[in-house]
């Protein structure tokens, strides 16, 4: 358990959150013209990939909503407001995810210093309970309040953790595959993502188990450029065993606010900073 | 004597012989006609038993609309419940489970379990599929695998051990509370491939080292098993019965070209039947396995009849086409009449709510009518076909048989002596045993348990039995709580948010967008929340107040929707489940709120004093949020429906006897009555141990009305084929009488009464009244005949009795093979028909002498005035 656990704790960027949580709110980046694709390696192509969705600009704020749909349609929704900011460049980041509905959580903050080469700090604040409580560096392919989505997807799964292979190039993708070095942290046997070339998000990441099922895909539904920097605005993860799914949207999207550092604190995790949540 | 007056006026005597006349000209003019088309009816019907499909789920024993049947089903598909197999590990040597190879071995077959086909995976309950919540540091909170990996060393199996027994969904459910076993709870995906996963399962133990011993139980593995061992009792049973029932014809005529036309009766009888059943679509159930055999004995019952007449009167040298011609004419209307009171008695299981029970009546009704036309039309072609050495032949083997006569004819006449003689005793003995028996009846266990199928010894029932001692029960019941003001709340809300969704402020595009999710009968305030939130981004200031307004509605909805996140009902659920261990059946239950208040106290203290429900609403929604942030934030969902308008609570029953059972609701509806449910709150049942307790009820009564009605239709047959009342009611006497008898011996013996055993009034009835009917029939002819009452009698005992003798004994001892059966209710049925066919031809010719002695002065007044 302990061995297995250590090396989750390694993140120098995630590839599965890029669709995600952070692709929405990162920075722009250069993309790099003048380097011929074809030299590219697979995990140069992977660095690449998670720096153009996953670190950029300095900071950046979403109103973000899950739909988590059953397997007999039932939904039920989570809506909350995502802050971010970048400590260094490809390197520390912070997150404050505040939620808003449904109104019986409105108030749960959920808090991650991102270190990577080091474990993640996470935290949580009830407000109904009022304690704010501090979350095991542990596993974290656990599930993020309910949804398809994990807790890795939302503060990042190291490209270090997995073996890069390029399947397959084409006119529009890259297509990777990607080993996990410990198999037994993790519940797939391996994953496929498909690049794009020219923004270097990924579109689809799909999972299979030890027996070459596909699990667990992750689709980029809707990308939008946001302060010239193309962003998805809409991913779905599905369970493709029983058909359930989450839909993830991300509205009114901004980089580079300039948002304080003293907003990532334990302290203010009672406090939610209203002058970063007020989106008028 | 009105009604005799109008059923003497009845020609049915002359319309029925004209009938029969006609059978029998063209069975003997085209004997290869009738060859020919029992064989082509024979062999086409045979081909569609190929398409044989069995089924074993008790389930069905309910139609598919039954409420009780369509609520289950509901409650399997909102909380997403699987069938499941349980498989239990315990500790060979070590005193606990907790030891590093036990667990290394639990993990491994956990492991090989979720790469099984048919497995739902993600709903695998194991040591090594939960989530261990704990507090880790100071103030730090942990969600993790509890057994990630196999334990290498003592300590930590032990770890794995104080970790697990912290957990009040663990604790008696995955780890015996005495530590020295555990469990791997396996989900499936079609209960129907139970058999073939369990055979899988018991594969990859053999593979594990011998630490633990295994054990795998659960009821679709029970109902699998049961349908596996079902055809193979098929195989055995059926073909011993149709040796058995050739033996003893055999012995009886002492002609195998003779006995070979019964022979050939039955098994015509029972392929067409089987095949028809079949070719119509009908799943062959545990009911309607039993068809062959109960068909075979009574298919030959007609024949034993003509056959016994005919060897009696074919003397060498005559036409055996004569004889048989006179045999068959002489013997026609019983044998329809009885042909059609078995049936009747059959038929009469379709009345019974029960749709397996159903089948079987009307096709085993349906073969006895079929036995009747075949006898009549290949029976009489058979014997005029036969060689007249093979009939001297016969002739001559019965004449040196009846010089030494066999023991039925030696010692029925003496009977017959006892009988008149001491008919007052006789009647006396009867009265007691029936008020014997009638006691008897009231003191009758109705109880039955699909596991109690199997032998003692089966390796199931072991399970079975070990596992119930380790853990708090492996039988399944729900008892789900819905919130009914929800209907009410959701179309208040609705009701508002059309008006305010037709508001003049909103702009006729937004007013589209909205009507278009409203016009869904069944809208949730999650669904209109989506789209008026998707629509605020874009408002004017005008629009927007409007949809703020809707967004508030439908937020308060969604929150006033939440009934089983207030802390009151939760605490109301959470008093009951105390209150349901005091039963004494239920073993342990499992609830949302035990989820709840392990979540509460691990986010707090980790200390017992916070294994409590949260003060508020919000508190419980933020708790619950916590406890979807785990690997499996999926299992909620088995305790409560998304919109938290419905919870389950999971019963685990330590017996599956439906009687229990039945005792769990008694508790349960007594603590609602002292304890009212909170308002607009109702509940209901669910899981298989409830729908066991349904079908067992239905059955109970049904088969009441069955035999009630099948009791007056047969009794108004008997009357009109004697044209009398008084005989009527004399040819029910001696199957009321074996009827009364029997479930008066369950009563006092204390067997439950059970499927097989309910459905066997109905066909004691049908069967034992043909013993009365050729007694009675055969009495009046001879009485006719002579004019004497005592030369009746001792012509009675003759060859009457001795054909009634035969017959019981034909049926009788056709059952026996079924003692042979590997499964109980097939021993029952076998066991308990046996007895009734003996009993209850002994009561036909012992009680209706005496009685015939007691009442000769109204009987016989016609004929001696």
């Amino acid at each position: 358990m302990t061995s297995q656990k250590i090396s989750t704790l390694k993140y120098l960027s995630s590839l599965k959150f890029l669709l995600v949580l952070v692709g929405c709110i990162s920075s722009p980046i250069l993309f790099a013209k003048n380097i011929n694709d074809d030299e590219l390696t697979a995990d140069e192509i992977v660095v690449k990939a998670s720096l153009a969705s996953y670190y950029g600009g300095n900071d950046g704020r979403t109103m973000a909503r899950m739909k988590i749909v059953d397997a007999n349609g039932r939904t039920q929704l989570r809506q909350f407001t995502i802050l971010r900011k970048d400590v260094e460049e490809g390197g520390k980041q912070k997150f404050l995810v505040v939620f808003s509905r449904p109104t019986d959580v409105a108030g749960t903050v959920f808090m991650v210093h991102k270190k990577p080469g080091s474990q993640d700090d996470r935290w949580l604040y009830l407000p109904a309970l009022d304690l704010v409580k501090r979350i095991s560096a542990g596993d974290k392919r656990t599930s993020f309040v309910g949804a398809h989505y994990f807790y890795e997807d939302v503060s990042g799964r190291s490209p270090d953790e997995d073996k890069h292979e390029l399947v397959m190039e084409s006119e529009a993708f890259y297509q990777m595959r990607h080993t996990p070095k410990e198999p037994t942290s993790v519940e797939f046997s391996y994953y496929l993502t498909w690049i794009d070339k020219k923004t270097f998000l990924p579109v689809k990441i799909q999972y299979f188990d030890a027996s070459n099922k596909a699990t667990r895909l992750i689709e980029a539904v809707e990308t939008i450029n946001v302060q010239g920097i193309p962003t998805v605005v809409r991913a779905k993860v599905s369970n493709l065993t029983d058909g359930s799914y989450t839909l993830m949207e991300f509205k009114k999207m901004t980089y580079d606010l300039g948002i304080d550092e003293d907003v990532f604190t334990e302290s203010a995790l009672r406090n939610p900073p209203k002058k970063w949540l007020d989106f008028n | 004597m009105s009604i005799e007056y109008y059923i003497k006026q009845l020609k049915v005597t002359g319309t029925i012989s004209r009938m029969s006349e006609r059978l029998i000209n063209f069975s003997l003019s085209r004997p290869v006609l009738v060859y020919w088309l029992l064989l082509v009816l024979t062999i086409a019907a045979g081909a569609l038993i190929v398409n044989i499909e069995v089924d074993t789920d008790p389930e069905n024993m309910l139609s598919p609309d039954e409420p009780a049947r369509v609520f289950h089903n509901q409650v399997k598909s909102d909380f997403m419940l699987s069938d499941i197999i349980v498989v239990g590990a315990v500790a060979r040597e070590q005193k606990s489970i907790f030891n590093q190879k036990s667990l290394a071995d639990l993990k491994r077959l956990s492991d090989s379990i979720l790469k099984l086909e048919g497995v739902k995976t993600e709903d695998v309950n194991s040591l090594s599929t939960i989530d261990n919540i704990e507090q880790a540091d100071q103030g730090t909170i942990r969600f993790e695998w509890m057994m990630p990996e196999e334990p290498v060393s003592e300590s930590q199996a032990q770890s794995i051990g104080n970790k697990s027994l912290r957990l009040p969904f663990v604790v008696n459910s995955l780890v015996s509370g005495d530590q020295k076993a555990a469990t791997i709870y396996v989900p499936i995906l079609d209960k129907n491939e139970s058999y073939r996963i369990a055979q899988d399962i018991r594969g990859e133990v053999a593979k594990l080292s011998n630490s633990n011993d295994y054990y795998i139980t659960g009821l679709p593995v029970a109902e699998d098993t049961f349908g596996f061992e079902m055809f193979v009792q098929m195989g055995i049973s059926a073909p011993l019965a149709a040796a058995v029932i050739y033996l003893l014809m055999l012995y009886f005529f002492r002609s195998a070209s003779l006995v070979a036309a019964p022979m050939v009766v039955a098994m015509s009888c029972v392929i067409i039947i089987m095949g028809a059943m079949i070719g119509l679509g009908y799943t062959v159930h545990i009911m309607s396995s039993m068809i062959p055999i109960f068909l075979m004995p009574i298919a030959v019952v007609d024949s034993v009849h003509v056959m016994s007449e005919f060897a009696d009167r074919y003397k060498p040298g005559e036409r055996a086409e004569k004889v048989i011609r006179e045999v068959t004419g002489h013997l026609f209307q019983p044998m329809l009449f009885t042909s059609v009171t078995s049936a009747a008695g059959f038929f009469s299981l379709a009345i019974t709510p029960i749709p397996p029970v159903q089948i079987f009546g009307v096709f085993v009704g349906c073969g006895i009518l079929l036995a009747f036309l075949v006898t009549i039309f290949f029976v009489p072609a058979y014997v005029s076909r036969m060689s007249e050495s093979a009939l001297v032949n016969m002739q001559s083997k019965l004449h040196s048989g009846n010089e030494s006569k066999s023991l039925i004819a030696k010692t029925l006449p003496s009977w017959g002596r006892f009988s008149v003689k001491n008919s007052k005793l006789i009647v006396l003995f009867c009265s007691v045993t029936v008020i014997v028996s009638v006691y008897g009846i009231f003191k009758i266990q109705i109880n039955d348990n699909p596991v109690r199928w199997f032998k003692q010894n089966h390796e199931i029932r072991i399970a079975d039995r070990i596992l119930n001692q380790h853990f708090a029960g492996t039988y399944d019941a729900h008892l789900v709580f819905d919130f009914e003001e929800k209907k009410r709340l959701q179309e208040s809300w609705s009701e508002s948010i059309k008006q305010l969704a037709n508001s003049t402020s909103l702009d006729t595009e937004t007013v589209k967008r909205l009507n278009e999710v409203l016009k869904n009968i069944l809208v949730s305030p999650h669904q209109v929340l989506a789209v008026a939130d998707d629509l605020a981004f874009e408002a004017t200031e005008k629009e927007m107040h409007i949809l703020e307004k809707i967004i508030l509605e439908s937020e308060k909805a969604i929150v006033g929707l939440k009934k089983f996140t207030e802390p009151e009902m939760l605490a109301y659920i959470e008093k009951l489940q105390a209150y349901l261990l005091t039963s004494g059946y239920v073993g342990k239950s499992n609830s949302v709120v035990d989820l709840i208040k392990t979540v509460n106290r691990e986010l707090r203290s980790g200390d017992d004093r916070d294994f409590i429900i949260p003060d508020s609403q919000a508190a419980v929604a933020q708790t619950l949020l916590q406890f979807q942030s785990s690997h499996r934030p999926q299992d909620l969902w088995h305790f409560v429906t998304p919109d938290y308008t419905s919870s389950l609570v999971w019963l685990q029953l330590t017996s599956g006897d439906n009687q229990h059972m039945a005792q769990v609701v008694e508790t349960v509806n007594q603590y609602i009555v002292d304890h009212p449910l909170p308002s607009g709150v109702s509940v209901n049942w669910a899981g298989k141990a409830y729908l066991n307790l349904i079908w067992q009820d239905k059955m109970v009564s049904g088969m009441a009305d069955s035999l009630m009605s099948a009791f007056v239709i047969v009794l108004v047959m008997m009357i009109f084929l004697f044209r009398s009342v008084i005989y009527g009611l004399l040819a029910m006497l001696p199957l009321s009488i074996t009827i009364v008898f029997m479930y008066g011996m369950i009563g006092w013996t204390g067997k439950y009464y059970d499927m097989p055993i309910a459905v066997l009034s109905a066909l004691t009835l049908g069967l034992s009244v043909d013993f009365a009917i050729h007694f009675i029939e055969r009495t009046r002819t001879y009485y006719q005949q002579t004019g004497s009452w005592n030369e009746t009698l001792s012509l009675m005992f003759k060859e009457p009795a001795t054909a009634i003798s035969r017959n019981a004994l034909v049926i009788a001892l056709g059952f026996t093979p079924l003692l042979l059966a590997p499964l109980v209710p097939y021993i029952t049925v076998g066991a308990f028909l046996a007895t009734i066919m003996a009993v209850s031809a002994m009561v036909t010719i012992i009680v209706l002498p005496a009685s015939f002695n007691l009442l000769k002065v109204f009987l016989f007044k016609t004929k001696a005035s």
